[in-house]
């Protein structure tokens, strides 16, 4: 199992205000990672760090080769969809395919193979049939979907996901999961989520930010630990998504 | 009448410019449009005023002067507002009125009466000069050629920033580009219908064609179709009855974008109808 990134003693923010501080952490393969936390924790501060969109104040962030792969530096990420302008006129075959525009390849068109590639990624998530459809008429589990083929369609080591259970029902938000479990077969996943209830059964371990962070080693927590970690969530499930049972706890 | 009108050069140079009008604004206008940078353009489009004044002030071709104020107010927004705590659309408006105020003051401080003031701001596409039409040739050329070369690229910027920035696309670099390209149309089109009225050429025909197409390309090509039908009827109108040009165009491009609204909205009437049958 290789190390795929290492972040060590970073401190990062935006407009000069330390969001994070003192993090350390480390991204292995087959990892399936929930990130927990208060919102103004630093959840999404921690993903922009990860993602290369923030440069940290203090620290270091080292994204490690695998000899095996060409996957080198590849990450996956699926934004929040209100970031997304839903109005914009692109189709849905067109957002997949510019999952696989990196760096200064952006000259030209799409090649065969690429095409080829878009489209098994849409037949993986059963979306073939809108892939000519505007994005402005998707539902938001359609969307999602659309949003999670362009993460993966270039076949990234790492994939991270902001928040995928916001928009959508609870039916696809099952969904989601099992596509994710089978996913992480092939690619470690990091996943940001409010909601910790729903997810605690899919991921392997949980790392709560606030601030700081702590990272379990397992995917139970037991109230003591969000208390003593200062770590204020709602642990609530949803509908009938299996889930790990977690302690009694008082609302 | 159109035979008879064709025989003088004026007559051509606006026609002239009328096309290339069409071409540089349906291209950037579709950007944007889609990007909902149609406020920014505003503010671009009335800072370089400031360009048209120093222009006078100096003895210059105000066109040229105003082309660099332009640019360098475009680049002013997008550095500032990505940089600092104000505001995106605060910053546009200070440069907006201060793009303004520097015009009129240069006016005022030049001597003697300032010709042509007029046809910059509401537009005179009949007083269009060579230099004007080569002007506009040279940025529809660039504007094909980096539109036809980065489109990708351009959509995939313009439709997720932060996603292309995780895809290491110098991101930075095609906006600065863009806005660059930005200034420059709204610049060089002042002339065929004004400062007050250019952000309508940006932005009415490419609504009318989006009516119709939810595709970037396509929304591209109709709205420079469109342009054309209303810059030629605009200029017949304001031929027939002596009004500004540029008022007359906007007129028929309003019209245009009205007259298909209701074609779409009867047609969905009917379309329900028959549904319901």
């Amino acid at each position: 199992m290789g190390k795929i990134l290492e972040l060590e003693s970073v401190f990062a923010g935006y407009n000069d205000e330390v969001i994070l501080k003192d993090i350390s952490f480390e991204i292995f393969d087959d990892d399936f990672i929930g990130i927990i936390g208060p919102n103004g924790g630093g959840k999404t501060t921690l993903l922009n760090v990860i993602l290369g969109l923030i440069k940290p104040y203090k620290g270091s962030v080292v994204f490690f080769d695998d000899i095996r792969s060409d996957r080198n530096n590849k990450v996956g990420y699926l934004p929040q969809q209100n970031k997304i302008d839903k109005k914009f006129p692109i189709k849905v075959k067109e957002v997949v395919l510019s999952g696989l525009i990196y760096g200064s390849a952006f000259l030209g068109r799409y090649s065969k193979t690429e095409k080829q590639k878009a489209e098994d990624t849409l037949k993986r998530l059963g979306i073939c049939d809108i892939k000519d459809t505007t994005i402005g008429e998707l539902s938001g589990g359609q969307m999602q979907k659309v949003l999670l083929a362009r993460a993966i369609v270039s076949s990234p080591r790492l994939l991270i996901l902001d928040e995928p259970n916001t928009f959508v029902d609870n039916q696809f938000e099952g969904e989601l999961y099992e596509i994710l479990k089978e996913l992480n077969k092939e690619m470690a996943i990091v996943i940001v989520s409010h909601d910790v209830g729903t997810i605690s059964s899919y991921i392997k371990t949980i790392a709560c930010v606030n601030r700081n962070l702590h990272y379990h080693k397992s995917n139970k927590i037991t109230e003591e630990q969000l208390t003593i970690y200062n770590c204020p969530i709602k642990l609530i499930t949803h509908g009938d998504v299996p889930h790990t049972v977690l302690k009694q706890h008082q609302h | 009448m159109i035979l008879e009108l064709l025989q003088y050069k004026f007559i051509l140079n606006s026609l002239l410019a009328g096309v290339l009008a069409s071409i540089s604004c349906g291209i950037i206008g579709t950007y944007i449009v889609t990007r909902r940078m149609v406020f920014l353009s505003g503010g671009i489009t009335h800072s370089s005023f400031g360009g048209i004044g120093i222009g006078y002030y100096l003895g210059l071709n105000p066109i040229i002067t105003a082309a660099i104020f332009g640019v360098l107010s475009a680049f002013g927004i997008e550095f500032i507002s990505k940089r600092s705590a104000i505001r995106e659309d605060s910053v546009i408006g200070i440069l907006w009125s201060f793009g303004m105020a520097i015009g009129i003051m240069f006016i005022f401080l030049t001597p003697g009466y300032a010709p042509n003031l007029m046809s910059y701001l509401f537009g005179s596409i009949l007083t269009v000069s060579t230099l004007d039409i080569l002007l506009m040739s040279g940025l529809s050329i660039v504007l094909i050629l980096v539109f036809s070369i980065f489109y990708r690229i351009i959509v995939f910027v313009s439709y997720d920033q932060e996603f292309a920035r995780t895809h290491k696309i110098a991101v930075s670099l095609v906006n600065y580009v863009l806005i660059g390209l930005v200034a420059l149309t709204i610049v060089l089109n002042i002339k065929v219908v004004g400062i007050i009225l250019v952000i309508s050429l940006l932005t009415i025909p490419q609504s009318t064609a989006n009516l119709f197409t939810k595709n970037f390309k396509n929304i591209i090509i109709g709205s420079i179709v469109i342009g054309l039908i209303g810059a030629f009827l605009g200029l017949v109108i304001s031929y027939k009855i002596n009004i500004p040009s540029g008022a007359s165009i906007i007129f028929s491009l309003v019209m245009i974008f009205l007259i298909a609204k209701s074609f779409q909205v009867i047609k969905r009437y009917f379309n329900l109808k028959n549904q319901k049958m």
